[in-house]
């Protein structure tokens, strides 16, 4: 045994601040979210004989099989000026960091329930930790993209180190959209099940396999747009691969509708923690 | 001048709201209240609760299921906020409730037990120069490098006890947790108990078995629905709860 001098003192008087209480503790709890996180990798890559290959191969796989059904309607076109199959690639990896990112971190608080209900811990640590493991998963999945850059002639411009723009914007939207889902979650077993469906759904709506041209000028069009995840999208193409230069509202959104969402998901959480715990 | 006490909880409440019904989708939610059967109710898990524990003292809590007893310790290790009333801590606490559950059997004994730490808010950095003499206590030493999945839930226990029990906690919390394990696991994890307690922690301990209560606590309380139904001496409220059938 050893000796820990500690003068920490719990009061339940003192009250949560809300947003500033969870962004503190998102600060001090960072030790514990790198830990989260490695231990996440490391239960996933323990648990497959392929390891770390098994995250690159997966979304690899689907963009196979979509490359191969797809590259002659979209591939042969001429509206592309990138090759198809690194068009697809870039977004279907961002696509995938949205959906697994706010799936993970909106299921996180209910799958921590075992520690939750007798360690203290803020519950939102967790969410972050999850999107923290998403990004890094993401970040993991960039090699074979540059890959495919390489081998297609594409090249990779120096725009890549912006990259880290629309990473961090990404973190910040799918945690905020985890905690809001882990808020209603706690009364709603199928808030979750709802959740995967919707995110599947919001992914078809973007341009991952499809081009945005064959929707030019409709309606449509503008619904597609309206999802935040389109200007993650077209900014993501823009700066890892050099794809078109996306008009400036693209930047706005992305950063405007992360912070919102970040914020949202923090002070809506905040003001239902109490029953959050409650009914873990 | 005393110092604080470490434990004081005054005139503590804790009332959720239960559904009867147990509603437990959107669905069926929408399909009620348009029915107008949503039955909603308070629930006082606890009522008007008050008591302190001073330094080196055993506080035990006795009461039949359902009297508040899990739950006041939930409110002790603040993962629960009292609806009303102060409840004040002062120092570490190390809460020993339900063994092991923190720990994840894909990982092996070292990567928990720095995990396990650092969830109990201790520095990661320390819980590494930890592991020999944890793994040590808990008797797991020539599989600290083992998936725990391949443990059996003695040597679990045995590890998670070792993980909480491994710094002098000022409050030490714990349920039921002695009555689980083998004998020498019960009597090694007894001596640590004690080793706490004279280094200065203050100790609740919840359990059902009162000759055990009777043996360790120094001071009880017993709960009856939330309510303090007597607090004195271990004696005189272990024997009244035990003639009370």
């Amino acid at each position: 045994m050893t000796a820990v001098q500690s003068t920490v003192v719990y009061d339940s008087d003192l009250r949560r601040r809300p947003l500033i209480t969870e962004f503190q503790n998102f600060w001090r709890y960072r030790g514990l979210i790198r830990l989260l996180v490695i231990r996440d990798l490391t239960v996933r890559y323990k648990r497959s004989v392929l390891g770390v290959w098994w995250t690159i191969l997966n979304p690899m796989l689907t963009i196979a099989v979509l490359w191969i059904v797809f590259s002659n309607f979209f591939g042969r076109g001429g509206v592309l000026g990138e090759p198809y199959v690194v068009y697809l690639t870039a977004g279907i990896l961002m696509a995938t960091y949205f959906s697994q990112g706010v799936i993970a971190a909106g299921s996180a608080i209910v799958n921590s329930r075992n520690i939750l209900i007798k360690i203290y811990i803020p519950p939102e640590i967790f969410s972050l930790s999850a999107g923290v493991a998403a990004a890094t998963h993401f970040v993991l999945s960039l090699l074979p993209l540059f890959i495919l850059q390489l081998a297609t002639g594409q090249g990779i411009p120096w725009t890549v180190v912006l990259v880290p723009i629309p990473l961090v914007f990404m973190l910040m939207l799918v945690t905020g959209l985890g905690l809001l889902i882990a808020s209603a979650a706690v009364y709603f077993r199928d808030v979750l099940d709802i959740s995967r469906v919707v995110t599947q759904l919001l992914n078809y709506l973007i341009p991952t396999f499809w081009t945005i041209d064959f929707i030019e000028g409709t309606k449509a069009e503008i619904i597609v747009q309206a999802n935040p995840v389109y200007s993650f999208l077209v900014v993501f193409r823009w700066w890892v691969y050099g794809g078109p230069t996306p008009p400036a509202w693209t930047l706005l959104m992305m950063a405007g509708a992360s912070v919102a969402a970040l914020v949202l998901g923090v002070y809506v959480f905040s003001r239902n923690w109490r029953r959050v715990v409650v009914r873990l | 001048m005393t110092a604080p006490s470490p434990i004081e909880v005054h005139d503590v409440s804790l009332r959720y709201r239960l559904d009867r019904a147990n509603v437990g989708t959107i669905k069926e939610a929408a399909v009620r209240t348009l029915r107008r059967q949503r039955t909603v109710e308070s629930i006082h898990a606890l009522d008007g609760v008050s008591f302190s524990v001073e330094r080196g003292e055993i506080f035990g809590v006795v009461g039949p299921n359902g009297a508040g007893k899990s739950t006041l310790m939930k409110i002790i290790a603040r993962v629960l906020p009292p609806t009303s009333g102060r409840v004040v801590v002062r120092g570490q606490v190390a809460p020993m409730i339900e063994l092991g559950s923190g720990m994840n059997p894909e990982l092996t004994a070292r990567e928990n037990i720095i995990i396990y730490g650092a969830l109990l808010g201790r520095d990661p950095r320390h819980m590494r120069d930890r592991v020999e003499a944890i793994v040590e206590w808990a008797g797991v030493e020539e599989f600290v490098d083992v998936p725990t999945r391949s443990f059996s839930s003695g040597m679990m226990a045995r590890l998670a006890f070792g993980v909480a029990t491994d710094i002098q906690p000022e409050v030490l919390v714990v349920d039921e947790v002695l009555s689980v394990g083998d004998k020498a696991f019960r009597a090694k994890s007894q001596a640590r108990m004690f080793e706490l307690i004279n280094g200065g922690s203050a100790v609740v301990v919840v359990s059902h078995s009162i000759p055990l209560l009777q043996e360790v606590s120094t001071r009880a309380m017993w709960l009856d629905r939330g309510r303090i139904k007597m607090l004195g001496t271990a004696g005189e409220v272990l024997d009244g709860y035990q003639a009370s059938g």
